[in-house]
């Protein structure tokens, strides 16, 4: 596939709406996670949202969620289900959120649908609830985890920052400062 | 048998400088930086020292695989100290942090070098080796 190609089927394809900021942009990070991971909830709570504001929003990186249920994670799947049927609706970010804001909670009963319920409206968690039995979610987590597996992922979470054609994977927690470092030297390539 | 005597010490300088310079070719041919965050996922060094050793340590690396290739004995015997003492460093961390309960890259040879059992036993074989060839050099 060509660069533009790329380009374009980066913004229209699968994984739209779990996707943020320029597509164009010279770094693009894709992040594979599991909502009921620990170390994913650090991921998205202490390096993601600074990593929005700091260069995603300002069209530096371009940043795509991918999913991972692990096998040995009871509702990771459920989750996964309902954040990418949420992604079609444009409130992935929303549930995604809230999925590892509560994660010591509905990790523990399985109440998954209650949690991500308390960011939706009555008639989005509707939509949400059957988008997320159709083949169209499930495939789309598929094909995210054939891609990690194509990667030799080894745990979650894991980043995958591409720059100029190469592939930098990044695995576990992420110290920012040291991330920024990283993301700075090679925008200034 | 007698072939074996004479060929296992060379044979495995040979196989110590491979893992010393194919280690630090790994981390030469990528930004530093994501060495440095490897580091620092063992929790154990300040930033400043993480990326200082993040810098420094894939040249030690290489500095050590080519000492350990050369023909002279005071060139071998100190880079075969150095390499028991790097890798004996290392092998102390890695059961630290394995004990610790960390699910984190070795970053011995970069990306899905997970730290546990098999990355324990690889480097505790290569601290053993590095070890007695040490110790044998004092012949």
């Amino acid at each position: 596939m060509t660069g533009a190609a790329a380009l374009v089927a980066r913004a229209q394809g699968a994984g739209a709406g779990k996707t943020r900021g320029v597509p164009m942009a010279a770094i693009s990070i894709e992040v594979f996670s599991d909502f009921q991971c620990p170390a994913c909830k650090m991921l998205h709570e202490q390096t993601l949202r600074q990593l929005v504001v700091d260069y995603v929003d300002r069209g530096k990186v371009y940043l795509r969620h991918r999913e991972f249920p692990l096998p040995g994670h009871a509702f990771s799947r459920p989750a996964a289900q309902l954040a990418t049927a949420a992604a079609k609706i444009g409130r992935y970010d929303r549930v995604a959120d809230v999925l590892f804001a509560r994660q010591d909670y509905w990790s523990r009963d399985g109440q998954v649908e209650a949690a991500v319920a308390t960011v939706l409206s009555a008639d989005e968690m509707k939509k949400v609830k059957q988008l997320a039995l159709t083949p169209e979610v499930r495939n789309e987590i598929e094909a995210d985890m054939r891609e990690g597996e194509a990667q030799k992922l080894s745990q979650t979470p894991t980043m995958i920052i591409t720059h100029k054609g190469r592939n930098y994977p990044i695995a576990g927690q992420v110290n920012y400062n040291i991330l920024r470092r990283l993301l700075d030297q090679l925008l200034g390539q | 048998m007698q072939i074996l005597k004479k060929i296992w010490q060379p044979a495995g300088r040979v196989v110590l400088a491979a893992v010393f310079v194919y280690a630090a070719w790994l981390k030469l041919k990528q930004p530093y930086l994501l060495f440095a965050l490897s580091i620092d996922a063992y929790g154990l060094l300040p930033e400043w020292a993480v990326i200082g050793l993040a810098r420094t340590l894939p040249w030690l690396e290489l500095a050590i695989g080519l000492a350990l290739l050369a023909p002279w004995k005071r060139v071998l015997r100190p880079a075969l100290a150095l390499a028991t003492v790097v890798l004996g460093g290392f092998f102390a961390v890695m059961v630290f942090t394995y004990a610790r309960g960390l699910s984190i890259d070795c970053g011995c040879f970069g990306l899905g070098d997970k730290l546990g059992p098999l990355s324990l036993l690889r480097d505790g074989a290569l601290v053993a080796l590095a070890g007695v060839l040490c110790w044998k050099s004092r012949d």
